[in-house]
């Protein structure tokens, strides 16, 4: 061992061990540890079916099957959409997680890559653009049917597009609600941000499926994909609104009188000053409610929408591989493990940012 | 010296706007309520709330008050608020269980510890609820045993429909202790509040006098008034167990996927409390020369409760809302009943009014009492 170790570990030891106190919490710590680790091992190491061993291995095995990931990934990724097309999917998976990250990038970044304008237009063009890959019909794409856009893709779009459609909306909601030129308005706005904040989302997903077809003009449908959609920005505006109330409100009330002092409008001083402050200010709780509003999306199965854990639950319920959920699921965990621990490094930075 | 310019009149103009605007967002409503009337007699279906007192016809998993399927729709509906309430009262005592327990450890004194509560807390804040629900609920469903061969724990079984458990066997006598220990509790509510108007502060002596009384007078009663005092114990009956209390194992796992899940960010708010009270603080009243344990108490505690209590006011509403979830793994709950419903009865719209209505309510119901709790707390501070 080397030098430097040592002289960690030591004293990790020593302070483990200074108290009673500590040394029976260090023992359980220990203990705990170590069941959790020798499950894990048995689990993923001793009892594991390997890539090349043959599918019907796993049938008596209690331990991790890599022959069902091997058949099943791409099933879970893209569920029932046609398989001669994955690539469409698959294109629209990596777009929107490249201008996620460069959004992220962009928010963290010192030189940012685009500037604010680029950025929004460019989300609307990739909007657009996974619609279109999704559902075909235009530019001698093959149409598909919303329901059989499944798994990953479906994630991303009801959780990335949602997100950027809710924030604009949020932000408006906030500004109706601190403003005092319209206080009907800001009634309004007040009484929607608090009722949709004190109902779950199952509620509001459910008023997206089955009343929101319902108050469309007779002959007009909706696909449960898009009442999903805009039941999910409804939603996650009400969130964005608070947080960015929050900065509004921490704002000093100088600000705004100077700018109104130098002439500005409403809109002009808004938009210029007060906006880009109180953004800056409300950014590392909006990044907590666009992790929550993330990992919510995972809900929309309940109301038949085939996302990523839906379609993990599809995958083992073929009778081949009922005894494997638990790869399906890990899966899926891995997943959302590693796209919501980026989006926290990133509300991590921010807030270093906020506070330095 | 310039005298300073009277305030600029206020605009009617803008008046004017605001209540166009408010009148527009107004009828954009009603025209959604009207649409919603229009396509629902065209699919020839009555609007209104009659169903509520229809025959509802469908069972729910469980129930805390008397139900059958012959009941009406609303009994349902009451049953399944029940049932939410019941779930989220659980959830919230097991959560908060959980997030102090591991919040403590993750600023306590054991290094190994901290790693492994901030290990749980990081892991649990990254994966989505319903994720958790579903691999515990499969883990349970394939990995403990049927009932017939249910795993033993003492007097506790554990198999993949429910957990069965003894349970108190009461009467009516059992009524009198009961109400000797309500009357005590009471007594000494109103007593200590009397006197802390006065200013009088129990010492720990009579604390803990009071506590033996309170406790003992009931457990005195016992005897003198010949209670039936027995336990009824599960016991394997041909295909299931007969006696004891039971809970369905969906219910179980749900307890225990919100209990982790909020546990974790209750071990955050914790950890932000403990961690917001500055070091001086505690040698300031080592200084003085109070015991560790005093310093805990008359010190630390009283601060980081009342630096808790918003956000944990937070938690505890998403709580409630989260027990929604419930409906992933057929639990009835206020949810999973109201799903049921609007496929019976094609009411969606009136349904979803009642069970926004009362989530909002409940919400609304535990943010007021805390916040009440808070107040009352900051005014005793800045007495």
């Amino acid at each position: 061992m080397t030098g430097g170790a040592m002289n960690r570990l030591v004293p990790f030891f020593r302070e483990a061990f200074a108290t009673p106190l500590a040394g029976v919490l260090s023992l359980l710590a220990c203990a705990l540890t170590g069941v959790l680790a020798m499950g894990a091992f048995k689990w993923l190491v001793l009892t594991a079916v390997w890539p090349w061993q043959a599918a019907g291995a796993c049938k008596d095995l209690a331990g991790f099957c890599w022959p069902f990931l091997i058949e099943k990934t791409r099933f879970i990724l893209f569920g029932t959409y046609p398989y001669a097309l994955h690539y469409r999917p698959a294109l629209v998976c990596l777009i929107l997680c490249v201008f996620a990250v460069v959004t992220c990038r962009h928010l963290v970044a010192a030189a940012p890559l685009l500037s604010a304008r680029q950025l929004a237009a460019s989300w609307i063009a990739v909007i657009v653009a996974s619609f279109v890959l999704m559902g075909g019909g235009i530019f001698g794409l093959e149409p598909v049917d919303p329901v059989r856009w499944n798994g990953l893709p479906i994630l991303l779009i009801l959780s990335i597009v949602a997100v950027a459609l809710a924030f604009p909306l949020g932000v408006f909601l906030s500004l109706a609600r601190v403003q005092s030129s319209y206080p009907l308005l800001a009634r309004f706005a007040a009484a929607y941000v608090e009722i949709a904040r004190g109902v779950p989302m199952l509620t509001v997903l459910f008023v997206g499926i089955f009343v929101l077809p319902l108050m469309l003009p007779e002959g007009v449908g909706i696909s449960p994909v898009l009442a999903t959609l805009v039941a999910l920005v409804f939603f996650h505006a009400a969130y964005f609104a608070e947080d960015v109330r929050g900065g509004l409100l921490g704002l000093p009330k100088g600000q705004d009188e100077a700018a109104k002092s130098l002439g500005m409008t409403y809109w002009q001083s808004t938009r210029l000053v007060v906006l880009p402050q109180a953004l800056r200010r409300s950014l590392p709780s909006l990044v907590n409610s666009i992790i929550g509003a993330y990992k919510d999306t995972s809900l929309v199965v309940v109301v038949g929408i085939h996302d990523l854990t839906a379609t993990a639950r599809m995958s083992f319920g073929d009778p081949a591989w009922r005894d494997n959920a638990v790869e399906a699921y890990a899966l899926v965990a891995i997943w959302f493990f590693v796209s919501c621990a980026f989006l926290s490094g990133i509300g991590r930075t921010l807030h270093r940012n906020t506070v330095s | 010296m310039i005298p300073p310019s009277a305030p600029p009149p206020q605009t009617t103009k803008l008046r004017a706007l605001d209540l166009a605007v408010a009148a527009g967002l107004t009828a954009l409503l009603l025209l959604a309520v009207v649409n919603i009337f229009l396509n629902m007699s065209a699919a020839g279906i009555a609007p209104g709330y009659g169903f509520l007192v229809q025959e509802a016809g469908f069972d729910v998993s469980e129930s805390l008050i008397p139900y059958q399927p012959d009941d009406t729709y609303g009994r349902v509906i009451l049953t399944g608020l029940v049932n939410t309430i019941f779930l989220a009262g659980v959830c919230l005592v097991l959560s908060t269980a959980i997030g102090v327990a591991v919040g403590l450890t993750s600023v306590g004194p054991s290094p190994l510890g901290r790693v492994l509560a901030l290990g749980y807390v990081e892991l649990f804040r990254n994966l989505p609820k319903l994720l958790v629900l579903l691999v515990l609920y499969v883990v349970a469903v394939n990995g403990l045993p049927h009932v017939r061969q249910a795993v033993s724990l003492g007097p506790v079984f554990l198999s993949n429909r429910s957990v069965n458990f003894p349970v108190p066997e009461l009467d009516a006598t059992a009524l009198i202790p009961m109400a000797v220990l309500c009357a005590g509790l009471l007594f000494c509510v109103l007593r200590s509040r009397s006197r802390w108007r006065k200013g009088i502060v129990a010492d720990w002596k009579e604390r803990c006098l009071q506590f033996a009384v309170v406790l003992g007078l009931p457990v005195l009663c016992i005897p003198v008034f010949a209670v039936h005092v027995g336990v009824s114990v599960p016991e394997l009956k041909g295909f299931d167990f007969k006696g004891g209390g039971r809970i369905s194992l969906q219910f179980a796992i749900i307890a225990l996927t919100l209990g982790l899940y909020h546990g974790a960010q209750i071990a955050e708010v914790v950890r932000g409390g403990l961690q917001a009270i500055p070091a001086g603080q505690t040698e300031a009243a080592r200084a003085l020369g109070l015991k560790r344990w005093q310093v805990i108490r008359l010190v630390i505690l009283p601060q980081v409760v009342r630096i808790v209590i918003p956000p944990m006011n937070n938690q505890y509403v998403n709580l409630i809302k989260n027990t929604s979830i419930a409906i992933a793994v057929g639990y009835s709950d206020l949810m999973s009943v109201t799903g049921t419903i609007i496929n019976q009865t094609f009411k969606p719209f009136e349904m979803m009014l009642i069970t926004m209505g009362l989530y909002l309510g409940l919400c609304t119901f535990l943010t007021t009492v805390l916040n009440r709790f808070h107040r009352r707390l900051t005014e005793r501070e800045t007495r």
